[in-house]
């Protein structure tokens, strides 16, 4: 599994030095791109983990959790993985500091850690993709798209917590 | 977005300034910190996927990906734009890889072409596949799992993989039976 990543690097290096690609440039040249684009994204980003702290420091953060705890337990979903699961759809960061967390706190080997992994990977940072994604554009119909894939991984979730229990 | 943040934005400036006043302004910047140290992250990760990608357009490594993959991009996306077809089958393919980092800039630029076109239906789907997940390796967590100490950090591949397949099947097919609602919807009101 950790090949992979070396042999698609090797694959595209052979073939690029193949074809007489100048590589340090296209490469350097791709890597302003990267600063290019991260510098698109910063706005955005920012506005948003303000939104997060703030939520989180006035307490209401844990206040949800609380209220929500019950009615994840009553689907099936482990009440410590609540905030986790609230944080993934607007912050991929936020959600992978809580994940490390629960691993650390409960054992990466415990039931509690595979749930969290398992929903941590089979979901996405939903807000977040809509607002890269649909930054420059006009198209912002997105509330039927976003409630839809919101569904989704809620199901997604429960069936993961379901899964890791027999497998 | 909008709403979504005057919301939460709001409700959480009325009790934080009941409850303690003094931490608003450090808690902002806080937020603000954060976002420029997850933006040096991203960076990093930008820099060396963006870099390789590059390269293997150059050198026309992405076309024969992207080629691959056509037949069914074309016929899922309802879509004849070239380039929008390149940029979805790199999109597609970085995100199976379990690199999502790398997936959104050719995410952003499939979006961009298909604007164009104005085909919504092709840039709402391409979100919603991509707001559901599809990865066949989840790289992240196994790395952290291994961190951690675990004895088979592999053991959540099999549940990962039918979660991450059923979420996206079934978005896209809730997407699909709405969309198509809506435009019998709309074929009848005219």
């Amino acid at each position: 599994m950790a090949l992979i990543i070396p042999a698609v690097f090797i694959a595209v290096f052979l073939f690029a030095m193949f074809k007489r690609v100048k590589i340090y440039d296209e490469f350097s040249a791709g890597v302003g791109d990267a600063v290019k684009f991260t510098f698109s994204i910063i706005p955005c980003l920012t506005a948003i983990f303000m939104m997060c702290e703030l939520f989180e420091a006035s307490g209401l953060a844990d206040a949800f959790t609380g209220f929500l705890s019950p009615a994840f337990e009553w689907l099936g979903i482990p009440g410590e993985l609540t905030k986790l699961i609230l944080i993934k759809p607007f912050s991929g960061s936020g959600s992978l500091a809580y994940l490390t967390d629960v691993i650390e706190k409960y054992g990466a080997d415990s039931y509690i850690s595979r749930c969290a992994c398992v929903c941590f990977g089979s979901s996405e940072t939903v807000f977040y993709i809509s607002a890269v994604y649909f930054a420059g554009m006009k198209n912002k119909k997105l509330a039927a798209p976003v409630i839809i894939v919101l569904i989704s991984t809620l199901l997604t979730t429960v069936l993961a917590c379901l899964l890791c229990k027999i497998m | 977005m909008n709403v979504i943040f005057s919301v939460i934005f709001f409700a959480s400036l009325a009790v934080i300034a009941v409850t303690a006043p003094d931490r608003l302004l450090s808690s902002l910047l806080g937020g603000a910190g954060r976002a420029a140290s997850t933006a040096l992250t991203l960076f990093c990760i930008y820099a060396v996927w963006m870099g390789l990608s590059r390269v293997a357009e150059k050198s026309g490594f992405s076309r024969g990906a992207a080629k691959a993959l056509k037949p069914l991009s074309k016929k899922l996306f309802k879509t004849e734009n070239e380039t929008a077809l390149e940029n979805l089958a790199m999109n597609l393919s970085c995100n199976l890889l379990g690199i999502g980092g790398a997936a959104t800039p050719y995410a952003v630029k499939a979006i961009g072409e298909l604007e164009k076109d104005g085909n919504d239906w092709a840039q709402m789907l391409l979100f919603v596949i991509n707001a559901t997940s599809i990865q066949l390796i989840p790289s992240t967590v196994i790395a952290l799992r291994t961190g951690a100490g675990s004895g088979a950090a592999f053991d959540i591949f099999l549940p990962s993989l039918i979660c991450t397949v059923f979420s996206t099947v079934l978005a896209t097919a809730l997407f699909t039976a709405f969309y198509k609602l809506k435009d019998k919807r709309r074929k009848l009101w005219r």
